[in-house]
C-alpha cells in the first residue's frame, strides 16, 4: 500500500520540506525572480573589477542585465542594459572600458552617469530630456568589498535588510568587520554551473546533516561537523572548532598563511558560516573568506562564484593557497553533486508531496517560509 | 569680447554648451584649470562637443569619437575631417570671456545658420 505523503503528519523529529514542485515549476521561478531576486539587494562583482573611471562589467541579477561601472570619479554606477531609444543591448560584451555608454545600433550616448549626452541630430530636438532619456538607473552599494545592487522601485534600506541579517546571525556586525574582508583580495576564484534549483543549494549550505557523508575531508578539519550540526545551525551562528591535530583550514589540516590581523580571540581556529538572503553564503576562517554568489538561471540550473580571499600580501607575493583553495573546492563540488542528483527527483510523484527535515536540519524551515511569505503564502 | 558664463560654472574636466551664439560654442575647464572655447557642433555629425570627453587639452566627440584639439581646433582621426573654429578665451575676475573666431564655421551636413 503506498502511504499518501500528503496526508501524513509529520510529527516530533521530523518537519516538512517545500513540495516537490517548488523547485521544477517555471512559473514559481519566474515569481520568485521577481518577488526575491528583483527585489532585493544582491551581490554581483567584487569591487576591484572596477577601478578606472569607464570600467564596465554586466552582470545578471534576476532576469535583467545590468551594467556597473564607474563615472569619472570613480564611484560605482548601474543601468539597465537596455537603450532608452529603440531598446537593443547597449554593451554587447561582458566588461570593457569606455568614455561613454554608446548603442550601437543608432549611437544614442550615454555619459557613465547615465545621461543621454549625444545622438545623431540630438541637438534639432531639444524638447528630449537628457536625464528622462538617460538609462535606467539600478541602486548600487559598495560592502566588504562587493558591490550589490538592488532592482526594486523603491529599494529596502540596506542597513536593515542585508546590515540587519547578518548582524543578526552573527551577534553584531563587529564579528565579520573583524575580518577586514573589503581589504582582501581574491586568490583563486572558480565557477560552478550547478544543474540544480537555487533553493536545494541554500539549504544544503545551510546544514550539516550531510557532512560526515559526503565532506570526508572537511569532517577531518572540522570533526565536530560528524554531529551533523552546521555553523548556522541555532539562534546564532556559532564557530565550529578545529580539530586538535588541524593546524590550518586547508584541504590536509597543514598549516594555512597568513592570519587576517584583526579577528578576534574567539575567531581563531574555528570556521563559521553565514547564509545572505537571497544569494550570498560567507564563510570565515582565521587566514581566509570564501565568498559565494549564486545566479538563478532557471527552476534547474544555478551558476555559483566562489570567491577565495586572502590578505593582500599574500596573493601579492604569489603564496601558494592550493591547499587551502582545494579543501573548499572539494566541498563545493560534493556539494554541488549532491544537489544535481537530487534536482531530477524533485519532479518524481514520490517527491511531490515533499520530504523531511531533522532536528539538526529544523532551521530550513525558517527558510522555507520566508520564501513562502515573499512569494504570498 | 563677450561674457559667456562665470568661472563657477565649469568643472574640471567638463565643457558647458553655450547656445545664445549661433552657431553654438563650448568652454572647457580642463582638469589642468586652463579654460578654452571652440565650436560646440562636430565637423562630421550633429552632436554637441560640450557633452565630450576632455583629456590631453582634447575633447572627444561623444559619438564618433574624433578627438578635436582645443588649441587648434584640428581633428585627430575619422569620421570627422575638418577643424572646428578656436575661439580666443579669457577670465577675468572669475568670468570666463571669449572672442568668437570670424572665420565661417565648418557644420556637418544638415546643420545650417539660422
Amino acid at each position: 500500500m503506498i502511504i499518501d505523503q500528503l496526508e501524513a503528519p509529520l510529527s516530533g523529529s521530523l518537519m516538512p520540506t517545500l513540495p516537490g514542485h517548488s523547485y521544477t515549476d517555471p512559473d514559481l521561478f519566474a515569481l520568485e525572480q521577481e518577488k526575491i531576486f528583483e527585489q532585493m539587494w544582491n551581490c554581483v562583482l567584487r569591487a576591484d573589477e572596477l577601478t578606472a573611471p569607464g570600467d564596465w562589467r554586466v552582470v545578471t541579477v534576476g532576469r535583467e542585465r545590468i551594467i556597473v561601472t564607474r563615472n569619472r570619479r570613480r564611484q560605482l554606477r548601474a543601468y539597465y542594459n537596455v537603450c532608452r531609444h529603440r531598446g537593443m543591448r547597449v554593451c554587447t560584451e561582458d566588461a570593457g572600458n569606455a568614455r561613454t555608454l554608446q548603442c550601437g545600433y543608432h549611437a544614442w550616448t550615454y555619459d557613465l552617469d547615465g545621461t543621454l549626452i549625444a545622438a545623431p541630430n540630438l541637438t534639432k530636438m531639444p524638447d528630449v530630456d537628457r536625464e528622462s532619456y538617460g538609462l535606467r538607473k539600478v541602486a548600487v552599494r559598495e560592502w566588504l568589498g562587493y558591490v550589490w545592487l538592488c532592482l526594486a522601485e523603491d529599494p529596502p534600506s540596506f542597513e536593515e535588510t542585508v546590515l540587519g541579517e547578518v548582524s543578526d546571525r552573527m551577534g553584531t556586525t563587529h564579528s565579520i568587520d573583524s575580518y577586514g574582508i573589503d581589504g582582501l583580495k581574491v586568490g583563486k576564484r572558480i565557477s560552478y554551473d550547478v544543474q540544480a534549483n537555487w533553493k536545494l543549494i541554500i539549504e544544503n549550505f545551510m546544514e550539516c546533516y550531510h557532512c560526515a557523508t559526503i565532506h570526508p575531508e572537511l569532517t577531518e578539519v572540522i570533526p565536530e561537523f560528524a554531529e551533523g550540526w552546521a555553523s548556522q545551525a541555532g539562534e546564532k551562528i556559532h564557530g565550529a572548532a578545529f580539530g586538535e591535530e588541524v593546524r590550518g583550514f586547508t584541504v590536509d589540516g597543514s598549516a594555512g598563511v597568513s592570519t587576517l590581523p584583526t579577528i578576534a580571540p574567539d575567531q581563531d581556529r574555528k570556521y563559521y558560516a553565514i547564509t545572505v538572503r537571497p544569494q550570498v553564503f560567507i564563510n570565515m576562517v582565521p587566514d581566509h573568506v570564501i565568498w559565494h554568489r549564486m545566479t538563478p538561471v532557471s527552476e534547474s540550473r544555478t551558476l555559483v562564484e566562489c570567491d577565495w580571499l586572502f590578505l593582500p600580501e599574500v596573493v601579492d607575493a604569489g603564496t601558494d593557497v592550493s591547499r587551502s583553495v582545494e579543501l573548499f573546492h572539494r566541498v563545493n563540488e560534493q556539494d554541488f553533486d549532491a544537489c544535481e542528483k537530487t534536482q531530477p527527483a524533485m519532479s518524481s510523484r514520490s517527491y511531490a508531496g515533499g520530504g523531511a527535515l531533522v532536528p539538526s536540519e529544523h532551521h530550513i524551515a525558517g527558510f522555507h517560509a520566508w520564501v513562502q511569505e515573499v512569494l504570498g503564502g | 569680447m563677450r561674457r559667456v558664463c562665470a568661472l563657477n560654472d565649469l568643472e574640471p574636466g567638463e565643457g558647458l554648451r553655450i547656445d545664445d551664439t549661433s552657431p553654438p560654442i563650448a568652454v572647457f575647464l580642463t582638469e589642468e584649470g586652463t579654460v578654452h572655447a571652440i565650436d560646440d557642433t562636430c565637423t562630421h555629425q550633429d552632436a554637441s562637443l560640450a557633452a565630450g570627453w576632455v583629456e590631453d587639452c582634447r575633447v572627444e566627440c561623444p559619438l564618433h569619437a574624433s578627438a578635436f584639439s582645443l588649441l587648434t581646433g584640428e581633428a585627430d582621426q575619422p569620421p570627422a575631417r575638418r577643424p572646428v573654429r578656436v575661439h580666443r578665451a579669457e577670465v577675468h575676475d572669475g568670468e570666463v570671456w571669449v572672442e568668437v573666431s570670424t572665420a565661417a564655421p565648418n557644420l556637418p551636413p544638415g546643420v545650417t545658420l539660422p
